[in-house]
């Protein structure tokens, strides 16, 4: 595929606002979505490996993270439609040309995240109201669950990866000048790539067990030898798992195409691995005293997931731009004020207060023990999510009659 | 020269593309109207439960709610995201024009699936944690953004069957494309539907309930809900039939499969019946009973629904421009996007599709079967499957004929003339159209190839030549 193919696929209806906003958009939801992910495959691990072991700690453990992992999974979902949408937006050329080319697994991607979602569930409800002392039953359906998210998340990989090589597009599809139309094999992959992404898991699920720890130090009835034992083992996650991120990197680096020459040594990288390093120490300073944990890690890890994403991001301009002339900056324009305000404005507004309520209850719901009534002011925020939702739908019904009876 | 913007093709030869998607939507369909209505049932009742003080209808709601946890949060949000990757690879250019139109429309309401997923989880885990006022501002919070966010597709489903106002075609503008008399038609009769769907389903919880009177109650209410939702969305579907234009009732009459009215008609009177059966009598409300409804609805009311409202856009797929197989085939001046049409007509298919070896760009007498397979699998394929079974399967179209050139001159007469209502025009090259016909006849007699060639090699030097 040469430059102009690849323009030509470009949709011609254009996009409503700069194309780098969505680009930027694309970063961030991204590395929500990634974090997400890696809570939810710590979580799991954990839960996996509390479940084959008669610790009281642990056993413990492994019924708190069911939880998480279950809730894990569906904020990763819902925050990994928000990429899909911006990836495709402003590189759609690439995005659908590799969907199509492995379309079958494309349709198995839906298939395996079902079957392992409901896996998940078939353990939380064969042990949700046992007590943890008893050893956990259907303990395969947590395994199977595990490693069918991992080929989901392997799949979608791989529909990345084939997004970078246009110049091979052809001999997947037509291989020996015959149209393969089945859309059944995978073409393109990095396992280090891949493995660097999964293996955050071990860092991120680490500092998220300091702040879990943090949070249940506040409640009135909190264990202390429960709490040392998330602390030791949180720590222990850090310290292991961002060297072994580390190497996975450096692996990464090592193995990128041709078509990537130079990357490896760009600033991105040293800014990437800087911030990794940095961000491993941080957090391990940060780490908080034997029994409470701290927040801080995870937040230092989060900003350090933006930085990552980031520097991906950049690695597919540099391969895309770079070696096949194909620059996501220059995407026609249709500039469409309207719906780009009322985004923003959902997204800042009500998404920020609505979000802000939600999460102070939840939050101090689980810390209180018995029932929980928030003061005035908390009460307030819940009338003004109430409210704005409100406005934003008599809004859409202003705005549409004006529109259709003009 | 310029290339049309056409994908790699994804052909599924066992069932067809298109109904993977469809059954893909018609699953997902079911599952995301039972959580808004589900969504807005649980704020009625949370409210009645702070201001009557009744807990029981708040484990009510923790019931139902955890059983759509799995039922529709889970089912629900991955063939939401299942429609997207099913629709990119069968129709990757139709997705791509509603995302490009709606990219904020979409992010939009991504806002409030967040909010949404957030909410679900509270109301049903919170029940019992926080007090009632509290549960029924979080209820409000759920109920209120599940809706938003049903409002916000409506718009953009409408847009792919019709673009609201015909002078989108002209100005462009997003809201334009959004709102128009079918876009509030079928909202309504989809608020309608859902909460038909919601009380449908909602019996599957009730169906549980232990103390008799509680369980009274509940079928009552939801058999409320069921019978005035079914008759209110009866009427409104009439209002919704009014929204469409001319050419989709042309469509209806001649298209539509002879079970589609019936089989509706069938389940709106079943659920009704079903409905007053229940409230009449509760313990005729049971679980595997209302399993059946949940079945019966989704076979005889939603796919036919799916069906209908996949052949009424025929030969668009999305916005009345983006033909079935890909191409665009209308002017849209207010987004300043061109028909590919004058380029297909003055240059052909094969130069200009960029996804096809280079040998096939020209068609011989050598290359003609296969040059006619990548003509077919690019332009008929998105509707008719090229083997026995699936949509449409092209053999039985063309009445089991080997006769190239009776086909030819078919197809030159049909499509690429562009006049039968559901079929796209496709005005290709002469050789082109030979070349389809000659795979077309080999589907039926695979022998006519050799044939062909045999007569048509001496010629096909000075063929070619006239044909420039
Ligand atoms: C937009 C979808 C669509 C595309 C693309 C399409 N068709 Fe059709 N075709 C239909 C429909 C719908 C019918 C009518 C089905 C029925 O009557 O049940 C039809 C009918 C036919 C018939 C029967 C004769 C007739 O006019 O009813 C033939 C032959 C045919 N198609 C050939 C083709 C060929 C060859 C191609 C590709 C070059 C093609 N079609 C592309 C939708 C399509
Ligand atoms: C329906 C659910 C999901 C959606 C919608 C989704 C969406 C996405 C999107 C849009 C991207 C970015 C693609 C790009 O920028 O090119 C991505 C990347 C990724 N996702 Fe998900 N995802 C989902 C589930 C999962 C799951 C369950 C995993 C579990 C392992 C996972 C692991 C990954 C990984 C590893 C990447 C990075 C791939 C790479 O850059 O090499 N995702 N996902």
């Amino acid at each position: 595929m040469d430059a102009n193919m690849l323009y030509a696929l470009r949709d011609p209806a254009g996009l409503p606002f700069y194309p780098v906003v969505f680009m930027l958009l694309s970063v961030l939801t991204f590395a929500l979505h990634i974090f997400a992910v890696q809570v939810m495959l710590g979580a799991s691990s954990l839960v996996i490996s509390g479940a084959f072991r008669a610790d009281p700690h642990w056993r413990r453990l492994a019924s708190a993270m069911t939880d998480v992992a279950k809730i894990a999974v569906s904020v990763a979902i819902v925050i990994g439609v928000a990429p899909l949408l911006f990836v495709q937006v402003i590189y759609d050329p690439f995005w659908y040309t590799s969907s199509v080319l492995s379309a079958r697994w494309v349709i198995g991607f839906i298939v395996i995240m079902i079957a392992a979602y409901l896996l998940l569930y078939v353990y939380y409800f064969s042990n949700y109201r046992a007590d943890t002392s008893r050893t956990p039953r259907s303990r395969w359906a947590m395994l199977v669950s595990l490693a069918l998210f991992l080929v989901a998340g392997f799949l979608i990989h791989v529909f990345t990866s084939q997004m970078l090589h246009p110049d091979q597009w052809m001999q997947w599809y037509a291989p020996g000048g015959d149209l393969d139309t089945s859309g059944a094999s995978l073409h393109a992959y990095n396992p280090w790539r891949f493995g660097f992404f999964i293996l955050m898991a071990v860092p991120a699920v680490g500092a998220w067990l300091l702040a879990y720890a943090r949070y249940l130090s506040g409640r009135a009835d909190a264990d202390l030898g429960y709490l040392a034992f998330v602390n030791r083992l949180g720590a222990r996650l850090l310290q292991v798992g961002v060297p072994l991120v580390l190497l996975l990197g450096g692996l990464w680096m090592a193995t990128l195409p041709e078509s990537a020459a130079g990357f490896g040594t760009s600033i991105w990288v040293w800014v990437a691995l800087a911030a990794l390093v940095a961000g491993g120490i941080a957090a391990h300073l940060a780490r908080g005293d034997g029994e409470r944990g701290s927040y801080l890690p995870l937040l230092v890890l989060l900003v350090v997931g933006i930085v990552i994403a980031a520097a991906r991001e950049a690695l597919r301009y540099v391969i895309l731009y770079g070696a096949h002339a194909y620059d996501f900056m220059d995407y026609k324009v249709n500039m469409d004020w309207y719906s780009t305000a009322l985004f923003f404005g959902t997204f800042a507004i009500i998404g920020g207060s609505v979000l802000a309520y939600l999460l102070t209850v939840a939050w101090q719901a689980g810390r209180t023990v018995g029932v929980y009534t928030p003061s005035p002011a908390v009460h307030r925020m819940g009338v003004v999510s109430i409210a704005l939702i409100a406005l934003w739908i008599v809004q859409y019904f202003v705005v549409g009659f004006v529109v259709w009876a003009r | 020269m310029d290339f049309i913007g056409l994908y790699p093709t994804w052909y599924e030869p066992g069932i067809g593309s298109g109904w993977v998607v469809a059954i893909i939507a018609t699953v997902h369909v079911l599952f995301s109207h039972t959580a808004v209505g589900a969504a807005i049932l649980f704020a009625y009742l949370s409210t009645k439960a702070y201001r009557e003080d009744r807990p029981e209808l708040l484990d009510y709601i923790k019931k139902y709610g955890l059983f759509l946890l799995i039922f529709s949060y889970v089912v629900g949000s991955i063939t939401g995201v299942g429609i997207w990757y099913s629709t990119t690879v069968a129709s990757p250019r139709g997705i791509s024009a509603l995302i490009h139109t709606f990219v904020w429309k979409w992010a939009t309401e991504w806002v409030f699936f967040v909010i949404e997923v957030v909410g679900v989880y509270m109301v049903v885990y919170l029940v019992g944690k926080v007090d009632k006022r509290t549960h029924m501002t979080i209820a409000w919070v759920f109920g209120l953004a599940s809706y938003a966010t049903m409002l916000i597709i409506i718009g953009i489903l409408s847009f792919m069957l019709w673009p609201g106002k015909e002078v989108w075609f002209v100005e462009g503008g997003y809201l334009n494309g959004f709102y128009g008399s079918n876009t509030f038609a079928q909202l309504a009769m989809r608020t309608a539907f859902m909460l038909t769907m919601t009380a449908v389903v909602g019996g599957i919880v009730a169906a549980r309930i232990k103390d008799p009177a509680f369980k009274k109650e509940m079928s009552r209410k939801l058999g409320w809900l069921g019978i005035v939702s079914t008759i209110v969305g009866a009427a409104l579907f009439q209002w919704y039939l009014h929204t469409l234009p001319e050419y989709a009732h042309l469509v209806m009459q001649n298209r539509l499969p002879d079970y589609f009215g019936p089989s509706l008609m069938a389940i709106l009177g079943g659920i009704l019946v079903y409905f007053i059966a229940t409230m009449l009598q509760p313990r005729l409300l049971v679980t595997w009973g209302a399993a059946t409804m949940v079945v019966a609805l989704l076979v005889f009311g939603l796919w036919p629904e799916e069906v209908a409202r996949e052949s009424i856009r025929k030969p668009w797929v999305a916005g009345q421009y983006v033909y079935s197989n890909q191409v665009i085939g209308r002017d849209v001046p207010g987004l300043g996007i061109e028909s590919e049409m004058p380029r297909l007509e003055a240059h052909g298919l094969l130069p200009l599709h960029p996804f096809l070896p280079e040998e096939l760009r020209e068609v011989t007498p050598e290359n003609v079967a296969r040059a006619g397979e990548a003509v077919a699998i690019t332009m008929c394929t998105n509707c008719h499957s090229l083997s026995d079974t699936g949509i449409r399967p092209i053999r039985r179209y063309i009445g089991d004929s080997s006769d190239i050139v009776a086909i030819k001159r078919y197809m030159k007469g049909s499509l690429g003339t562009g006049n039968t209502m559901y079929m796209p025009a496709m005005p290709l090259k002469d050789l082109e159209f030979e070349a389809l016909a000659v795979y077309l006849a080999s589907l039926n007699d695979p022998s006519v190839v050799a044939r062909y060639q045999a007569e048509r090699a001496p010629l096909a030097k000075v063929q070619t030549t006239e044909d420039k």
